[in-house]
């Protein structure tokens, strides 16, 4: 068994010839560490370079530097099937002429299994992904949900898979169906403690599924954590917007005396937020999350005023839109609260909920 | 203007698709058209449009018949799920088409304010002279939604523009739609399955289910009053729990048990409860696994698995075989299987009739009123 991957080790180490003719690379010096039965995923927009670093790991393609290692073991020249790994695509790949178990069957088939030892392995499978209704039916009547079920199922099949990657396994699936088999993933994850990546251009996708998240951007790796270390330390405002809901409010700023001035409104500067301005040439970019802006429906010392554009129900909690000349900001306030769009409100950013960041870099924590 | 739908039933190959609805649209409404996939929300918007004709009923507009009148002669403007704009146009030329073949013959002085401006709404200055393949997805709907909009039509009819839009889009544009649409004149008629579309941007909604319109009204009265089980599952996120209960009267006493634990006094409603069984229907926001003054209801539940969404972990329960979900409003991590105490507010309950499925009393009701 494969207990542990790491991938990469020197600078830039996959460089497709043909994509890129201007000499660029797609991932560039990554170095990742996923752990053995430990659910991921690689969160990150189109174009970052998830899909191509998940082509490294399988081994469907070579890096142009660089190792892959599996339980410290060099695996960079070694096949997919060398590695054991097992991948499910955005579009289910099945034989279409031959029913459930006929596909499931088959790779332990081409591995010359005898035929009861099959048999009891793919009822396994089945039971697992609570497909006994449909073992018998062929591929053609199936839903696109089912028969990406029955790519997991003959990715699993194998007892030897040491890790399965996922590409937006759900792309095609219907959004009602969508959560149901997110849900069994997870399950099944947890079962079979199977070290699973799961790659997602949508945060909802990747947060619900993994306890490690990598969140990729540009070819780098713009950080790695659980999705609370992502939610409440982002390393830089894109993690801080992309993750939670709604994102973090991000607002330039600049030091004037004791003050942060907004251009619009301004807030008194807490003695170690401005130290940590002045360090950086007295402007910066303040993170604050929804949940964390204080509301007031009366005018409070020191607590700029603004007014209520939007109110969104969001049935557990309500998102405010407020405004002051140019600028919005987000607020999330108990469902129960009373609000009238138009209305005057007052806001306090809690000193100990700021984030600073400069030049896209945290600076502060 | 006002739009009215009486009586209207729609078959498809003898199945029926809409079976007898009725509503009105007023000026100024936002009204969202909720419902599963299949539900008839389509087939109602392309009715409302004069794209398709009812087989029976009559739609009024301002109180005239226009049952049998095409789209092309109403005052309405539509956006589809896909992104339908002229590939070979640029942005500024896609929102512009609807000013250059309208009756009124606009001078390039004026399409050129009406285009700015519009885009100036939904943010598309920057993109004005890109094509649509330049774009992002998120683009290339605000360039549909601002079609729709310049066009300045009595009736703006979307079906699902969000649906192909990533989790952090949506979140962006449901704001930003809100605002728009609550400052022009007309109706505005949304189609979507998502409940959070419909309870955060519409001033009514109408739940669709199976072809008919099982409740129609004010966004937050339904909200807080759904007729029946299946308002109340489906116009709720997460999904309402529902605990199948019966009644138990000890002495003075009156109560709704679902398990010895799980007992909710109901004296105050004794005289509104005249059956042995109900459902219990509680919001996932109003459990949590943290104590507090007015959550006054215990039960011991199994932890099934948890989930982390945009900022708060949804967790999945059993007690007593009873599965339910608990919304925790911040990002815990949970072992997985462990037991936990979860609390419950005992005056937050919907309590419906099992065998109607109707909406009976809330727990919240007082016995003075």
């Amino acid at each position: 068994m494969w207990h542990s991957y790491e991938a990469g080790k020197k600078k830039g180490w996959f460089k497709p010839k043909e994509e890129c003719p201007d000499d660029s690379y797609c991932v560039t010096d990554l170095n990742i560490k996923w752990e053995n039965g430990s659910a991921n995923a690689l969160l990150g927009p189109s174009g970052c370079g998830k899909t191509t670093l998940l082509n490294v790991i399988s081994g469907l393609l070579k890096p142009t530097r660089g190792k892959v290692l599996f339980d410290g073991k060099d695996v960079t020249a070694l096949s997919p099937e060398e590695r054991h790994i097992a991948q499910v695509f955005q579009f289910p790949v099945t034989y279409e002429s031959m029913d459930v178990f006929q596909n499931l069957s088959f790779p332990l088939k081409n591995d010359g299994w005898a035929a009861a030892k099959i048999d009891a392995r793919v009822k396994e499978i089945i039971a697992l992904l609570d497909m006994g209704e449909i073992a018998h039916r062929s591929m053609a009547k199936l839903t696109p949900a089912d028969k990406q079920k029955v790519s997991l199922g003959r990715g699993l099949v194998r007892p030897n898979t040491a890790a399965v990657l996922l590409d937006e396994p759900l792309t095609v699936i219907d959004p009602k169906q969508q959560w149901d088999l997110r849900r069994r993933l997870r399950q099944v994850q947890r079962q079979l403690k199977l070290t699973m990546i799961y790659v997602t251009h949508d945060q909802h996708e990747a947060l619900t599924f993994a306890d490690n998240i990598t969140v990729m951007s540009l070819g780098q790796i713009s950080q790695t954590g659980t999705p609370e270390e992502l939610h409440s330390n982002p390393a830089n405002p894109f993690i801080g917007f992309f993750i939670g809901s709604p994102g973090m409010n991000l607002l330039d700023c600049a030091l004037r005396g004791d003050e942060l001035d907004f251009g619009g409104f301004t807030i008194p500067a807490a003695q170690n937020i401005k130290v940590k301005v002045a360090g950086c040439g007295g402007s910066c970019k303040l993170g604050i999350r929804p949940e964390s802006v204080e509301v007031a429906f009366t005018p409070k010392k020191d607590w700029p005023e603004f007014t209520l554009l939007t109110v969104e129900n969001m049935g557990a909690y309500k998102v405010l839109t407020l405004e002051s000349g140019s600028r919005r900001i987000k607020s999330r306030i108990p469902e129960n609260a009373a609000v009238t769009e138009g209305a005057k409100l007052w806001v306090r950013f809690p000193e100990e909920q700021v984030k600073i960041f400069k030049d896209d870099v945290r600076i502060d924590g | 203007m006002g739009i009215e739908l009486e009586h209207v039933s729609m078959l498809w190959n003898g199945v029926p698709y809409l079976k007898d609805v009725s509503l009105k649209i007023e000026d100024g409404d936002f009204v969202t058209l909720l419902g599963q996939t299949g539900a008839g929300k389509t087939t109602l918007l392309r009715i409302l449009a004069g794209i398709e004709f009812p087989d029976k009923g009559r739609i009024l507009v301002d109180g005239k018949d226009v049952t049998g009148i095409p789209v092309q002669q109403r005052s309405i403007a539509m956006v589809y799920q896909q992104f339908i704009n002229y590939p070979s146009f640029t942005i500024y030329e896609n929102i512009a088409s609807p000013l250059r073949v309208g009756k009124r013959k606009l001078t390039e002085k004026e399409i050129d304010e009406k285009v700015r401006s519009t885009a100036a709404l939904l943010g598309l200055t920057s993109v004005l002279d890109h094509l649509p393949e330049e774009v992002s997805g998120g683009q290339k709907q605000r360039t549909a939604i601002a079609r729709a909009l310049v066009k300045d039509a009595n009736l703006i009819i979307l079906d699902e523009p969000l649906a192909n839009l990533d989790y952090k889009l949506r979140e962006e544009l449901r704001g930003e739609l809100k605002r728009l649409f609550s400052k022009r004149h007309g109706a505005i008629v949304y189609a979507t399955p998502e409940p959070i579309d419909a309870l955060a941007m519409a001033t009514k909604v109408g739940f669709l289910h199976q072809g008919e319109l099982l409740q129609y009204g004010q966004t937050e009265d339904v909200y807080s009053n759904p007729s029946c089980v299946e308002v109340g599952e489906y116009f709720s996120y997460p999904t309402m729990n529902m605990f199948p209960c019966r009644l138990e009267k000890t002495g003075k006493k009156c109560f709704l048990t679902a398990t010895e634990e799980f007992r909710v006094d109901v004296s105050q409603l004794a005289d509104k409860l005249d059956k042995q069984e109900y459902l219990l229907g509680i919001h996932a926001y109003a459990l949590s696994t943290v104590p507090e003054a007015d959550r006054l209801l215990e039960i011991r539940a199994t932890l099934d698995l948890a989930e982390v969404v945009g900022s708060d972990t949804e967790i999945h329960l059993t007690h007593k075989g009873l599965r339910f979900i608990a919304l925790m409003q911040k990002i815990v991590s949970y072992e997985i299987g462990t037991e936990v105490t979860v609390y419950l507010e005992p005056d937050r309950f919907f309590i419906f009739d099992k065998e109607t499925r109707r909406l009976v009393a809330k727990t919240s009701d007082t016995v003075s009123s």
